[in-house]
C-alpha cells in the first residue's frame, strides 16, 4: 500500500498551546488567590453590607393587672406584614391572592404600593394572628415580610377603658394609665443583626446586638369585681333612665386607691374602629359638674369649725324661701325652724345659704380648699381637671350664698369622692391612687376628728326615714351620704329641665371603709332626683362591694333603718 | 486516504484485545478519574446552588438535581454508545454535520419550536426538555474541521485560500449564533476553530493578520460606539455600579471573598440565595468557591488543566501512530473544554466580560452535559484507537 504517511504537526506549535494551556490556568490561579486572599476583607465588607441588617426586637409591654393580679392588660405576639416595594412588584399578577387572604381591596393595595416603590419598607397590614400570618408566607410571595409585634388585648374590656386606657398601634400609651405609666411598661427595644436573602427574608440570625428589655407589670388599686359591679350598675342606671352620661368613682377611705371607677358611655378598647373622644373620656376625672347639694356637709363643716354651731344649733328656714338681690334662694317646703342636721338631711339650700352668709368668707374658702376643692387631686392621670373654685374675698353675698349649696364651683366626681373618704376617715384627706398601695402615705388632717364624726352623723339621718336618700340603705350595713340635684347651667342661668343627679357617701358608718360618688347626667325619663336616680346605683354597688371585700356589717339586720335614724351620740360611734 | 489505515488498525487490535491485551481497550483512567471528579463535584454544587431557587420555583428543592441526574444519565448512555463506535463513522459523517448544524441553528428561528430565554433565542423546545443547539454545534464544527483538516493538510499548510474556506464555513455558523444572541458560544467556537488550524499546520503570519484585524475591530467598536465598548470593559471595575451593570460580577466576587481558604460549608453559601443570578448554571463556580473555598477552586482548575493537557498529549499521540483526523479530533476537544472552562472561570472571577457560558462538565445544562459525554467518549475512543494503533506494526 503507498500512501503517504500524515506528517505530525511540529512538536513547537503543540508547545505554544500547551504554554497558553499553562498561562491561563496560572492566571485564573493568580486571580483565584487574589480574590480568595488578598481581597477577603473588602469583598466581605462589600458582601455584608448587602446581606447583613439589624433589625429592631419588638420588647414586651408590662403586664396592667387589678389589685389581685387579675390581668387588664396584656400584651399577646402578633405579626405585622410587610414589604419591599421593588422586590414585590416582580410577583404583580399574585397580588390579588395576598389581597384576598389579608382582606385588603386589590385597588388600594396597588395604589399603596406603587405610590412607594422608592422605600424599602411598607406595611401592609398590622398585627395579625399568628395562623394568618402562617398563611400569608406560605404564597411565598418575593418581597413579603413578617414583622413580631406585640398587640395589646385587655381583657375586662370596656368596664376598665377608661381608666386602664389604651395603646397605639405601635404599642404606645395614648390614653389613661397606659399613657401616665408608659414609660414603666413600654420595654426598650432590642436589636440584632440578621442575614437576610435578596427576597429580603431573614434567614439566619446571626447577632444579638442589644437585648428587648420587657416592660415592667403595672397593679391597679382596682378591684376588677368591684369593677364590674359598678359598670353594670351604673349602665343599667344610665340605660333605664335614658340619661346621657354617668360616673361612679369608689375610693378606700383609708388608703385613698381607686377601686372602682367606671364610666358610661364606655367604649371596647379592643376595637380601635370604636375609639371617639365622647367614649374614651374619663369623665370622672376629666368632666366638671357643680356638685349641688352633695356640697353642704362642707358648709356645714366650716359652720361647726367656727365654733359658733354645733349639730343641733337652729336655723330659722321660714317661709322656705329668701330674696337675696334679684335672686331668689328656695326649698322644696318650709321646713321651719331646723338643727343643722335637719338642713343636711331635708336638703335645705336657704338653711346652708344662710349658715354661709354667717361665716367669714376665708373660713369657708379655707375648709373648701382642704378638702381638695379647686384643685387636682394630684392622682397624676391624664386630662385630669381640678373644677373651679373662685378665690374669696371677690365673692358677692349672692355667690357666697349659693356657693354653700353647690353652684359657683365645679367638681369632678373623682374630688368628691375624695372629700367624702376624707370625711369617712375622721377628716384625714389621702392623696388618691391609682396603683396598688402597700403602705398608706400620711394623709393631711384637714378637719377635727369630732367635726368629721358629726358630720357623719348627719350623712346618717340623711338616709335615714325622712331623709332624701332612703333609697341609698343597704340592709346590714349603716350608710352615710348625701343626694344631689344639680339644675345645670344654661345660657344665661340654670336650665328647668336638665339636671344631674348626685350621690355621695360612704359605709359602713360605724367604721367607713368604702367612699362613693354616682353621677347620672340628664337623666330623661320623668325621675332626675339624686335620691331616686343616684342613690338606688350607691346602695346596690355599695352592698355588693362591701360583701366583696368581706366587710362586717354594722347594722342589725332587723332595725337597720332604725338605728340610723336614732342619730346616737359621736361617742358611741368610735372607729 | 489515511481513512484506509484506520480499518486495517482497528481490525487487527481487535483480536488481540478479544484475547490477551484486554487492558489496551480499557478507556483512560486518569482522565476518565478526573472527568468524573468534575461530573460529581459538579452535581454537588448544583444540587447546592439551585436548591433555593428550585424551591422557590417548583417547590422541590432538588427540581434541578433530579433533572442533571437525568441528563448525566442519559449523557453517560450516549457516551457508552460513541465510545464503541470507531471515528472512522464521525469522519465520514464530517461532511454532513454541517447542514445538519445550519438546519439546527435555524430550527432555532422557528416560532414554536425556538425558546427565549432571557432574550436570548437559544433554545429548541422538545416535549419536556429543552435543546441548547449551539452545544451540538460546536461539537460538530469540531468534527467537520478535524475532517477537513486530513482531507486538505496541504493546502492548509501553504496557501491562504485553505484558511479561508473553513472559515468561511464557520462565520455562517457565527452569524447565527450571533442572531440568537449567543456570543459566547460564537467564540468559542471560532477560537477552538482557530486553535485547530494552528495544529493543522496553518502559516503563522495568518494568525497575526486575523489578530491584527480583530484588534482592527476592536479599535472601531470603541471610536463608533463607545457605549458598547464600555458595556465590553464593565467588567474592570463592576465596583463603579454595583447595583446595575456591575450586579452578577461583583456578588460573584463577593461569594470568592467569602468563601476564604475552606469555604463557607457545603450549602452555607449566602450568595446564591437570589443575590446571584443565574447560581446554578454560569456562577457554580462562585459558589463553589464561596462554599469549599480556595482549596477547591484550585483543585478545578487544575483537573481542567490535566484534562486539556491529556488531550493534547493523546492527539500528539495520535498524530505520531498516523491518525490525524483521531488527532485533530483531541486537539479540537481538549481546546473546546479548556477555552470553554476558561472563558467560565474567568467570566466568574472578573477577568473577562461576563457572557453566559456554561462551565463544561459541572454547570447545570442538559445539552452541554450530554455533548460533553459524547465529546469525553470521543475524547477516549481516539487515546482507545491510538493505543490499539500502536500494538500494531507500526514503523514509529
Amino acid at each position: 500500500m503507498s500512501k503517504p504517511l500524515h506528517k505530525p504537526v511540529s512538536a513547537f506549535r503543540l508547545a505554544v498551546v500547551g504554554g497558553v494551556v499553562l498561562l491561563a490556568g496560572a492566571v485564573l490561579v493568580w486571580r483565584a488567590v487574589d480574590l480568595h486572599v488578598f481581597n477577603r476583607d473588602f469583598l466581605k465588607n462589600q458582601g455584608d453590607a448587602r446581606t447583613l441588617r439589624v433589625v429592631p426586637v419588638a420588647a414586651h409591654r408590662g403586664m396592667i393587672t387589678d389589685r389581685n393580679g387579675e390581668p387588664l392588660a396584656i400584651s399577646t405576639p402578633v405579626d405585622s406584614v410587610w414589604v419591599q416595594p421593588k422586590v414585590f412588584a416582580t410577583a404583580h399578577d399574585r397580588w390579588p391572592e395576598l389581597a384576598r387572604l389579608l382582606k385588603l381591596d386589590p385597588e388600594r393595595l396597588q395604589r399603596l404600593v406603587l405610590a412607594r416603590q422608592d422605600r424599602e419598607f411598607v406595611y401592609l397590614k398590622r398585627h395579625l394572628s399568628p395562623q394568618l400570618a402562617e398563611r400569608v408566607m406560605a404564597l411565598g410571595l418575593p418581597g413579603v415580610n413578617l414583622q413580631r409585634e406585640y398587640r395589646r388585648y385587655y381583657p375586662a374590656g370596656e368596664v376598665t377603658a377608661h381608666v386602664v386606657g389604651f395603646t397605639d398601634i405601635d404599642d404606645r400609651g395614648q390614653e389613661g394609665l397606659e399613657l401616665a405609666y408608659d414609660e414603666w411598661l413600654r420595654g426598650t427595644p432590642g436589636s440584632k443583626r440578621v442575614l437576610r436573602d435578596r427576597l429580603g427574608r431573614v434567614v439566619r440570625n446571626v447577632e444579638q446586638i442589644r437585648k428587648p428589655e420587657p416592660g415592667r407589670n403595672l397593679a391597679l388599686s382596682l378591684d376588677r369585681r368591684i369593677q364590674y359591679l359598678a359598670y353594670r350598675e351604673l349602665k343599667r342606671a344610665v340605660f333605664r333612665h335614658r340619661a346621657r352620661s354617668g360616673s361612679l368613682v369608689i375610693l378606700d377611705v383609708h388608703s385613698g386607691e381607686v377601686l372602682a371607677m367606671v364610666n358610661q358611655p364606655a367604649f371596647n378598647p379592643n376595637d380601635r374602629g370604636q375609639f371617639r373622644p365622647a367614649q374614651t373620656r374619663n369623665r370622672a376625672v376629666t368632666d366638671v359638674f357643680e356638685p349641688g347639694s352633695t356640697i353642704k356637709p362642707f358648709t356645714i363643716a366650716a359652720a361647726l369649725l367656727s365654733g359658733r354651731y354645733r349639730p343641733d344649733s337652729r336655723i330659722d328656714t321660714s317661709p322656705g324661701h329668701y330674696r337675696l338681690g334679684r335672686a331668689v334662694i328656695r326649698d322644696s317646703r318650709d321646713y321651719g325652724r331646723i338643727t343643722l342636721t335637719t338642713v343636711i338631711q331635708k336638703s335645705s339650700n336657704v338653711g346652708a345659704s344662710k349658715i354661709a352668709l354667717s361665716l367669714p368668707d376665708a373660713l369657708l374658702y379655707r375648709v373648701h380648699t382642704r378638702f381638695g376643692f379647686g384643685a387636682d387631686t394630684g392622682s397624676g392621670f391624664p386630662g385630669e381637671v381640678g373644677g373651679l373654685l373662685n378665690d374669696a374675698g371677690h365673692w358677692r353675698r349672692i355667690e357666697k350664698a349659693t356657693l354653700a349649696y353647690g353652684y359657683g364651683m365645679s367638681v369632678t366626681a373623682l374630688q368628691l369622692a375624695r372629700a367624702y373618704a376624707a370625711l369617712a376617715d375622721d377628716g384625714r384627706l389621702h392623696p388618691v391612687r391609682f396603683l396598688r398601695v402597700e403602705k398608706p402615705e400620711t394623709a393631711r388632717q384637714v378637719v377635727p376628728v369630732r367635726i368629721a364624726r358629726q358630720i357623719r352623723r348627719m350623712l346618717e339621718a340623711v338616709v335615714a326615714e325622712g331623709g332624701t336618700g332612703t333609697r341609698a340603705r343597704i340592709a346590714g350595713y349603716r350608710v352615710a351620704g348625701k343626694t344631689g340635684t344639680v339644675k345645670k347651667a344654661a345660657a344665661g342661668g340654670y336650665s328647668e329641665d336638665r339636671y344631674i343627679a348626685v350621690f355621695a357617701g360612704f359605709a359602713p358608718a360605724s367604721r367607713p371603709r368604702l367612699a362613693m360618688v354616682v353621677t347620672v347626667n340628664e337623666p330623661r325619663d320623668g325621675v332626675y332626683y339624686g335620691g331616686q336616680v343616684a342613690a338606688p346605683v350607691f346602695s346596690r354597688v355599695m352592698a355588693g362591694a362591701l360583701r366583696l371585700l368581706g366587710v362586717a356589717p354594722d347594722a342589725a339586720p332587723a332595725h337597720p333603718v332604725r338605728l340610723a335614724a336614732l342619730g346616737r351620740p359621736d361617742t358611741e360611734a368610735t372607729p | 486516504m489515511n481513512a484506509q489505515a484506520v480499518p486495517a488498525a482497528v481490525s487487527r487490535s481487535r483480536r488481540k484485545s478479544a484475547t490477551e491485551r484486554r487492558p489496551a481497550a480499557g478507556p483512560d483512567r486518569p482522565l476518565l478519574l478526573a472527568v468524573l471528579t468534575l461530573v460529581g463535584l459538579g452535581l454537588v454544587m448544583v444540587a447546592s446552588a439551585s436548591s433555593a431557587i428550585a424551591e422557590r420555583q417548583s417547590g422541590d428543592p432538588f427540581f434541578y438535581l433530579w433533572r442533571q441526574l437525568a441528563f448525566a444519565g442519559f449523557g453517560a448512555l450516549l457516551a457508552v454508545g460513541v465510545w464503541h463506535l470507531p471515528l472512522r463513522f464521525w469522519q465520514q459523517a464530517g461532511p454532513w454535520l454541517m447542514p445538519l448544524g445550519v438546519f439546527l441553528l435555524l430550527l432555532v428561528f422557528v416560532p414554536g419550536l425556538g425558546r427565549e430565554v432571557n432574550g436570548s433565542q437559544r433554545w429548541v423546545h422538545l416535549g419536556p426538555v429543552n435543546l441548547q443547539v449551539s452545544e451540538f454545534v460546536k461539537l460538530f464544527v469540531i468534527l467537520y474541521l478535524a475532517g477537513y483538516l486530513v482531507r486538505h493538510q496541504a493546502v492548509v499548510r501553504t496557501s491562504l485560500g485553505g484558511f479561508l474556506r473553513p472559515l468561511a464555513l464557520l462565520l455562517i455558523f457565527a452569524m447565527l449564533l450571533l442572531l440568537q444572541p449567543d456570543y459566547g458560544a460564537a467564540a468559542v467556537m471560532l477560537m477552538t476553530a482557530m486553535g485547530m488550524m494552528w495544529l493543522g499546520g496553518a502559516r503563522l503570519f495568518q494568525f497575526l493578520l486575523l489578530l491584527a484585524g480583530l484588534a482592527g475591530s476592536l479599535a472601531l467598536l470603541a471610536w463608533i460606539s463607545p457605549y458598547r465598548m464600555e458595556r465590553l470593559t464593565a467588567f474592570l471595575n463592576p465596583w463603579a455600579d454595583p447595583f446595575d451593570s456591575g450586579f452578577q460580577l461583583t456578588q460573584a466576587l463577593i461569594a470568592f471573598g467569602r468563601g476564604e481558604w475552606f469555604g463557607v460549608g457545603l450549602g452555607a453559601s449566602v450568595q446564591k440565595l437570589f443575590y446571584l443570578p443565574e447560581a446554578h448554571t454560569d456562577f457554580l463556580f462562585a459558589v463553589l468557591a464561596e462554599e469549599l473555598g480556595l482549596v477547591a477552586v484550585l483543585a478545578v482548575i487544575g483537573l481542567f488543566g490535566f484534562i486539556v493537557l491529556r488531550a493534547m498529549a493523546i492527539g500528539r499521540r495520535a498524530e505520531e501512530r498516523d491518525l490525524p483526523f483521531q488527532a485533530f479530533v483531541a486537539y479540537g476537544i481538549g481546546i473546546w473544554i479548556g477555552l470553554q472552562a476558561f472563558i467560565n472561570l474567568g467570566v466568574n472571577m472578573g477577568v473577562l466580560p461576563t457572557k453566559g457560558l456554561t462551565l463544561p462538565l459541572m454547570s447545570y445544562g442538559g445539552s452541554s452535559l450530554v455533548v460533553m459525554g459524547i465529546a469525553v467518549a470521543l475524547l477516549l475512543r481516539v487515546d482507545r484507537e491510538t493505543r490499539q494503533a500502536g500494538q500494531g506494526a507500526r514503523p514509529w
